[in-house]
């Protein structure tokens, strides 16, 4: 009885560690984006950088708290195609993180968001959808700047 | 062999009959319906519609069918889509569909509990929604308060979901659509350019392929009633009744709450990276009833503790039903006498807590949620595959059976619906694993690498399990008096 006793301890010591493995691992192990003070705002240096258009850029402050003004920028391709992009600073990185924990908490169904947040350093860059094709493009520009 | 593993409780107590219709139908509506989906997809305007129609057609009519032909045939046996799936493919087909439905709520649990904090914030206070303390504090209530009244049984939890649901669901689509209709009405412009059919269809080509995935699963829970069969006044009428009528209040409630908030509200305003309660604020605001902000805020917060109420309830019970008959060690195989698996929600109320606990104070889980949600694609689309397969295989290993509700047109009718469904759900686990373009090569191949060890790693305890197994797991179960 004691060998089984212990053959389903183990099973659920086991289970326990299989299920806790890769959430331990995903959020320990992924990048993290230290909070850092960026000199002005990512995104017209990196779509610069893509050999992208500034067409407009208008002041917003989302409504969220911690978050202290960013521009809604329209871009344009070579193709003419049109892109909005918005950029947000934050007070403190405690509000930046939870502005994308709230973010991300709005997946549609059972999936993803419909969008995808950059961070970098004090800013929150949103493109939407995540298939925007300018995302791949502005994506390694952000990422040069994260490591500055 | 299925037939013994899927037998009514061996305590000898039959579950109280409580279920009807509705109330099966709200197990599904709570399951899917949600609000928070209809900014998001009112950016695309019209091709809503037709992305809608997609995860319609593929998705939620043949699971819809798929689930009442099942319920319905597999009436007498608990555990929903363990009973299906071991019904067609055994001990260890039913397991793993079971456990992969169970496995991806521990992914998906801090997401749900996130957003019914940041919600409620936006109702009390929204300087709460950066504070740690206050996310984590409202996730605890929310997933503790939601497994305390499913610890209560069948009657109080299905009580808890019909008012729910109602409150947080249907009234506030409702509320959403009939504003869209005065809108309308009143003569006010329409953001949406003129319609078309061309209007309607959407774009789809390799860079919209990873959103092909989330709208695949856009209607995932439809098996949920499922789950239910036990407690069921006439599994055979009710069931497939209840499909029905969930079916049609989830699709035309997200469509048409949908195109209203499209109507008014400009795609390029409509900045989903602030909330939805952004849009809601939009869409109140510009109807000159600000005042319903705060109400609102607080009935998407019922919302989603309902739909949270569904998903840790229901697959809780298949995994208890698997306890039951011996295939887990006798800890899990613990009910009270209200009937709940105890230890099965006590266990998940413990893991899920520390996953909550490591998603709201780890700093910068930016990409992990990525991860993460890919994780929770790759693992339903299991369970799909599975159900999907069971209802074709069924009608070949089972072909006398009796099916109160069977899914029109013979073998081909069944292999077109189950086929349809399989397709799409197989499509949506092989675009779900693709990285979105921020992702560099090195990171898209830790990425893909990740999401499918991930993937494994939460749908193999199962077999590792059935190998564990002991003849005396079966018999050592505790029911509390």
């Amino acid at each position: 009885m004691k060998n089984e006793d212990g053959t389903a301890w183990a099973a659920i010591l086991l289970l326990v560690l299989m299920l806790l493995l890769p959430f331990l691992w995903i959020l320990v192990g992924t990048t993290t984006e230290p909070y850092h003070v960026v000199s002005g705002d990512p995104l017209p240096e990196a779509v610069q950088a893509a050999g992208i258009t500034v067409v407009s850029a208008t002041d917003s402050t989302w409504p969220v708290a911690g978050a202290m003004g960013g521009k809604t920028y329209t871009l344009s391709d070579e193709s003419g195609n049109l892109y909005t992009i918005r950029t947000q600073k934050f007070d403190s990185a405690e509000s930046r993180d939870a502005a994308v924990i709230a973010y991300n908490a709005q997946s549609v169904g059972r999936g993803r968001t419909v969008g995808k947040l950059i961070v970098v350093g004090n800013y929150l860059v949103y493109v939407q959808p995540f298939t925007s094709a300018i995302l791949k493009r502005i994506a390694p520009e952000l990422q040069k700047l994260k490591a500055t | 062999m299925s037939d013994n593993a899927t037998a009514p409780k061996k305590s000898g107590l039959t579950p109280p009959k409580v279920l009807g219709i509705f109330a099966l139908a709200m197990i599904n509506v709570a399951a899917v319906l949600s609000i928070r989906n209809f900014p998001s997809m009112a950016i695309y305007g019209w091709s809503c519609i037709g992305w809608y129609l997609i995860g319609t057609i593929l998705f939620l009519i043949p699971l819809s069918l798929a689930g009442a032909e099942l319920a319905t045939m597999l009436k007498d046996k608990g555990g929903g889509v363990y009973a299906w799936c071991n019904e067609a493919f055994g001990t260890k087909g039913g397991f793993v569909a079971i456990f992969c439905e169970w496995s991806n709520n521990l992914v998906w649990f801090p997401t749900v509990l996130a957003f019914i904090a940041s919600t409620l914030a936006y109702a009390l206070s929204p300087a709460l929604g950066s504070n740690s303390i206050y996310l984590f504090t409202v996730m605890m209530i929310a997933f503790w308060g939601t497994t305390a009244i499913a610890y209560f049984g069948e009657d109080v939890s299905a009580k808890f979901q019909n008012y729910g649901v109602i409150l947080g669901s249907i009234i506030p689509s409702v509320l959403i659509i009939g504003l869209g209709i005065w809108w309308i009405a009143s003569g006010a412009a329409i953001v949406l350019p003129p319609f078309s059919l061309g209007e309607i269809v959407p774009t789809i080509d390799l860079s919209t392929l990873p959103f092909f995935a989330t709208i695949i699963l856009l209607f995932a829970g439809m098996e949920m009633a499922g789950f239910h069969a036990l407690e069921t006044r006439n599994p055979e009428s009710d069931f497939p009744k209840a499909m029905a009528l969930s079916a049609v209040i989830i699709f035309f409630c997200t469509v048409f709450a949908t195109l209203a908030i499209a109507f008014v509200i400009p795609a390029d305003e409509l900045n989903l990276a602030a909330g939805v309660m952004q849009a809601i604020e939009y869409f109140f605001t510009a109807m000159n009833i600000p005042q319903a902000i705060a109400p609102m805020a607080v009935l998407i917060t019922i919302g989603g503790v309902v739909s949270l109420a569904a998903w840790l309830i229901g697959p809780a019970k298949g995994l208890g039903v698997v306890a039951e008959q011996g295939n887990l060690p006798p800890l899990f195989n613990r009910t009270n006498r209200y009937g709940s698996p105890v230890a099965v929600l006590l266990i998940q109320a413990l893991i899920g807590s520390f996953i909550s606990l490591l998603y709201v104070f780890l700093p910068s889980v930016n990409q992990a949620y990525w991860i993460l949600s890919a994780m929770t694609v790759e693992l339903l689309c299991i369970v799909y595959v599975l159900v999907f397969a069971s209802l074709i295989k069924l009608r070949y290993s089972r072909p006398d059976a009796i099916r109160p509700f069977k899914i029109p047109g013979g073998t081909p009718g069944v292999w077109f619906i189950g086929g349809m469904g399989a397709f799409a759900v197989i499509f949506a686990f092989i675009v779900g694993l693709m990285p979105t373009g921020d992702f560099s090569s090195n990171e898209a191949v830790s990425y893909v690498a990740g999401v499918l060890l991930g993937t494994f790693l939460l749908a193999v305890p199962p077999l590792i399990f059935l190998k564990l197994k002991k003849p005396s797991w079966i018999e050592t179960g505790t029911k509390e008096g």
